[in-house]
């Protein structure tokens, strides 16, 4: 049984439409999982639905295709969704986690060709494809940006074979009593390696807010000042500014450098239910802002007491926010929000600052550019299984010593896919390295 | 006067007992040449069979109806099963033999076999003519054969050497074979030359063992053989001593007349098993090393000093076994020694353990650049058999990683090489927890009576097992029912009762409660004897991770089904890497599989292999349409 693959098949951020593709015997149920619809799935027939992103939920299409009538000559899955980045990401993660694998260098094209699809004057191209691809991951990785991830990991899977090689000398020399490993050692260890592990993750993330800067979404009911609250941020005007409740219709965006990272701000047409057709849409089109926005902007009236559209609003929000409690000048007593700061839209008063907290809010630490560890879609995703083997060996402790050794080779392998290392040979080398054993 | 044979075998140790017999009880007539009767199925180390990883490999020969598990039952003078308690897979049984006894039993075994032919002489030159392949020995005798087995363990060129001591003889000063290395280079075959060493022997009247702690051996446990049902008496003990600071200092002051250490000794020594001088000076933190004192056999009073392998001059060997714990008045009675000798590269073989250079030539234990008995047996019986497929014209038994360690050896030595004297591991082994030593036979014993060396009696004592494991494992989705009795049961174990009834596969799934415990208490599996128990309690215990291993063991299993010509041509390829085509073309790996464990060979080579191969069949089924 071939595992079921997935893999983004349209470059990522062009055109319109983008689509995330699966293969294997397991591709209906995965996407079974998260995908909802009226009527029955019938193979090669498009049907509307609902995909469960788990924060929310994205209205797509679904093709199935059966074996062998498809592209590979497997079931094969298909998803056509709007655009976005992170909401097709977020789709294929999603995939993941419902048990696909990411697919390797040109594999959907090599199943199309051992399933006799593709013919075998097509082989030579599949070839060049395989190549191509992984030599493009190679040179990637080699880079420099990118060579200090290798660096890393390599690091980490050289503190594994050390532990392996610990774990496996008191196996294989058991008569030896000095081999003999404490347990509390080998969790102190994995403890380092997690946390290894989440700190680059984090770094991943902060990697990818400097390269691609912080979506901000501005939410807040009608007239609470959004517009100009955004024209104070990027200092031009730039969303159409009325008094007039609901006229703010487009999600407007506007970017400003802040301290080396660009903050793009997303404004949103009022939440609120609606009767009006153009505006629902806008109303539809502000959801998904937040969806894919790094932190909210939640923005309240301080001339006015809360109400319950206020209570409304900050109910649905589900990413970190900031309250912002505009209209300063004309301050009435407001019970004090969470992570609260008072400013101006209009006078321009205290803007910096909510700059700053804005910064601080995403960015936690000082950032170091120089450390900054690049990682791609693929080194990602195994970082993360890497991540979620260890959290998972954590769960069985009282495990024998030899499954406690497959569980971490299981994390080494992980790593390995990254650094292209994928037969430890070292284990034995760092066992008679490191230890004095034999007669 | 030529002699003709089917198959001759040269070397009578322990790859070549195997192999002998293998090819005898398949029907084909059989010479077993060895230097010296003597010598035969001889421990020429350690009194020990079996031990970690070791002990898995004599358990799967017994499967495939090997020798050396029946042998080692019923010599052993103390018997133990290591790792219990770090898990089931790592549990290997380690047994002390009867020295003596070990090399009487088996050379009677193989005196005894039907197309057997046991005999002293020294292989000098190998001639091949066509499909004939001779054997000339130093006498000039002349024996022809169709298929030659090489098991000429360390005798090849082979020297010992003590301090600034050294002679042309083999191991315990038998005769060498001298010319045959020689041969074997002008066939074309690439030589390595390894060393190894063994430890003095004391007498054992003269230790004094009152201030030594004892090592026992354990009662009533599954001995190697599935044929063996009678549990294994232990009649002998073992003694551990250690190294000291005064020790340390006399090897240190010596070191000069060391000669792994004044470079007089060229061979490339196991890493694993190093001599206590290079232990000392590699791991000069440790203030002592920690020695055994085995028992040759029962017949003799000679102690063997596990730990301390050396090949100093034996005045300084003298005050170093001198300065031990209980060993201060002690008889040497022989001197260790370290010893040179030729093998081959064993990247020349294939994975049926056949040349590549020659057809019908096998190679197995020692001469391919491993170590120990069970490696060498392995590999013995693996050569008979194919061997005899060979002569039989049938396709050559491969084992799979994921089948047996057997498999793992050679795999690993085939496709990889060796840079050192190959030991088994268990962390070699990466299908570890699919490989345990209890399920040897239900792993091989199928293809061992396929291959026709397991018989009737056996076999049907093996499907009886299988029928027993059926009918227990019918029994899991029994409930017990809640009461009183199961409460206590629970809490006595420190497992929390359960709410309901409880079906005993979760019973047996709780950590701290087994089969064994259930079956005491409830009697539920009273029916059945202690293997089948320990077996089904193993699978229910670990039925998570054995699946997880299935699933990677079907990967590998696909990887293997694309098998990859002979033909192929790995420089008329477009679309590998020249360093890829080097490799490959050097170790020619018969699947996918075997050609993705080569060194440097990367996941995105494979894939393209994949392709190409399958492009070259396909091209060459349309040729054969054609005509």
């Amino acid at each position: 049984m071939n595992k079921t693959i997935v893999a983004v098949s349209t470059p990522l951020g062009k055109g319109a439409i983008s689509i995330v593709r699966m293969s294997g015997e397991k591709a209906l149920e995965v996407a079974l999982k998260f995908f909802n619809c009226k009527g029955q799935v019938e193979p090669r027939k498009m049907i509307l639905g609902e995909f469960d992103l788990g924060d929310a939920k994205e209205k797509c299409l679904m093709v199935y295709f059966k074996a062998p009538f498809s592209y590979t000559g497997e079931d094969v899955v298909e998803f056509q969704l709007h655009g976005g980045i992170t909401v097709t990401r977020m789709l294929q993660e999603r995939l993941i986690e419902g048990g696909a694998t990411l697919a390797e260098a040109g594999e959907f094209s090599k199943r199309a060709f051992e399933n006799g699809k593709i013919s075998l004057d097509e082989a030579e191209a599949i070839i060049d494809e395989i190549n191509s691809e992984s030599e493009g991951e190679l040179r990637s990785a080699l880079s420099s940006a990118s060579g200090k991830l290798h660096e890393k990991i390599r690091n980490l899977q050289n503190q594994l074979t050390n532990l392996l090689a610990e774990i496996e000398v008191s196996m294989d020399y058991p008569e030896e009593d000095e081999n003999e490993i404490v347990r509390d050692s080998i969790f102190e260890k994995l403890q380092q390696t997690q946390r290894e592990l989440e700190e680059i993750l984090n770094n991943a993330k902060q990697a990818r807010f400097i390269k691609n800067g912080i979506k901000i979404a501005l939410v807040g009911k009608a007239n609470v000042g959004k517009s100009s609250l955004l024209n104070a941020l990027i200092g031009e005007n730039k969303a159409i500014v009325t008094s007039t409740e609901g006229t703010t219709r487009d999600v407007v965006e506007g970017s400003i450098d802040y301290n080396g990272i660009r903050l793009n701000f997303y404004d949103t047409a009022g939440i609120r239910e609606s009767d009006n057709d153009i505006e629902k849409i806008g109303i539809e089109k502000s959801k998904k802002t937040l969806e894919e926005s790094d932190l909210v902007l939640i923005i309240y009236d301080g001339s006015e007491n809360l109400n319950k559209n206020d209570e409304n609003i900050k109910k649905i929000i589900k990413k970190p926010f900031i309250s912002v409690i505009n209209k300063q000048d004309k301050l009435r007593k407001l019970k004090p929000q969470e992570n609260e700061i008072t400013v101006s839209a209009l006078q321009k008063q205290n803007i910096q600052q909510l700059k700053q907290k804005i910064f601080e809010t995403i960015i936690k630490d000082k950032i170091d550019f120089n450390g900054l560890i690049v990682t791609n879609e693929r080194q990602l995703q195994h970082i993360k299984t890497a991540k979620k083997q260890v959290d998972e060996i954590f769960k069985v402790k009282n495990e024998s010593l030899e499954i406690l050794s497959m569980l971490i080779k299981k994390v080494w392998n992980e790593l390995g896919k990254i650094t292209g290392e994928t037969e430890n040979e070292d284990i034995i080398s760092v066992i008679f390295s490191k230890f004095c054993v034999g007669k | 006067m030529k002699e003709f044979y089917e198959a001759i075998v040269i070397g009578a140790g322990h790859a070549g007992c195997e192999a002998a017999l293998a090819l005898a009880r398949k029907g084909h007539k059989t010479l077993l040449l060895t230097i010296s009767l003597d010598a035969v199925a001889f421990l020429a180390c350690n009194p020990s069979i079996g031990g970690t990883a070791k002990g898995q490999l004599v358990s799967e020969i017994d499967a495939l109806g090997g020798e050396m598990g029946k042998i080692a039952d019923k010599t052993a003078i103390q018997i133990r099963m290591l790792n219990r308690g770090r898990g089931p897979a790592v549990q290997s049984l380690r047994a002390q033999a009867d020295k003596v006894e070990y090399h009487t039993q088996m050379k009677k075994v193989v005196e005894s076999t039907k197309n057997l032919f046991l005999k002293q002489g020294e292989a000098t030159k190998i001639v091949i003519d066509g499909d004939k392949r001779s054997v000339i020995t130093a006498v000039g005798d002349e024996f022809e054969a169709k298929a030659i087995v090489f098991a000429t363990g360390v005798y090849l060129d082979s020297r010992i050497i003590i301090g600034s001591y050294t002679e042309n003889v083999g191991p315990n000063g038998f005769k060498n074979a001298k010319l045959l290395s020689s041969s074997l280079t002008k066939l074309g075959y690439k030589l390595l030359r390894f060393k190894t060493g063994t430890p003095a022997r004391v007498n054992k009247r003269s230790v004094d063992f009152k201030n030594l702690e004892e090592q026992n051996g354990e009662e009533f446990i599954q001995p190697f053989s599935f044929m063996t049902k009678k549990p294994i008496k232990n009649k002998a003990k073992c003694y551990l001593t250690y190294t000291n600071l005064a020790t340390h200092q006399i090897i240190l002051d010596n070191l000069d007349k060391a000669p792994a250490i004044s470079g007089e000794i060229k061979g490339i020594g196991p890493r694993y098993c190093p001599s206590i001088e290079t232990k000392i000076v590699r791991f000069a933190d440790k203030d002592r090393h920690q020695l055994f004192l085995e028992p040759e056999a029962l017949s003799t009073n000679e102690i063997y000093i596990q730990g301390f392998s050396t090949s100093m001059p034996a005045d300084i060997q003298k005050q170093m076994i001198h300065s031990l714990k209980g060993l201060e008045n002690a008889e040497i009675m022989r001197d260790a020694y370290a010893i040179e000798y030729d093998c081959i590269d064993p990247l020349q073989l294939k994975p049926s353990l056949e040349s590549k250079l020659h057809d019908g030539l096998f190679f197995a234990g020692q001469i391919n650049g491993t170590s120990g008995y069970e490696e060498a047996a392995a590999q013995g019986l693996m050569a008979g058999i194919n061997a005899a497929l060979f002569l039989e014209n049938k396709q050559p038994l491969v084992l799979s990683r994921s089948e047996a360690y057997i498999g793992v050896l050679i795999d690993d030595i085939v496709t990889k090489g060796t840079q050192e004297p190959y030991r088994m591991m268990t962390s070699r082994a990466e299908y570890r927890l699919s490989l345990r030593q209890d399920n040897a036979d239900l792993r091989l014993t199928e293809i061992g009576k396929e291959v026709g060396l397991v018989d009737q009696k056996r076999y049907k004592m093996f499907l009886d097992k299988k029928q027993k494991l059926k009918n227990i494992s019918l029994l899991l989705n029994q409930k017990l029912k809640i009461d009183e009795n199961l409460i206590k049961f629970f809490e006595k174990n420190n497992e929390n009762p359960p709410k309901n009834s409880i079906s005993l596969k979760e019973c047996i799934k709780r950590p701290n409660i087994d089969a064994f415990k259930i079956n005491q208490k409830f009697g539920v599996f009273k029916d059945f004897d202690y293997e089948v128990i320990n077996e089904i309690n193993l699978i229910t215990k670990y039925e998570g991770y054995l699946k997880q291993q299935e699933e990677d063991i079907e990967k590998l299993k696909k990887m293997e089904s694309q098998t990859i010509p002979e033909d192929f041509d790995y420089t008329k390829q477009k679309g590998l890497k020249i360093e890829t085509i080097q490799k490959l073309t050097e170790v020619k790996p018969i699947n996918l599989g075997q050609a993705s464990r080569v060194s440097g060979v990367s996941p995105a080579d494979i894939a393209v292999l994949g392709i190409l191969v399958k492009k070259h069949k396909e091209a060459k089924n349309a040729e054969r349409r054609d005509h």
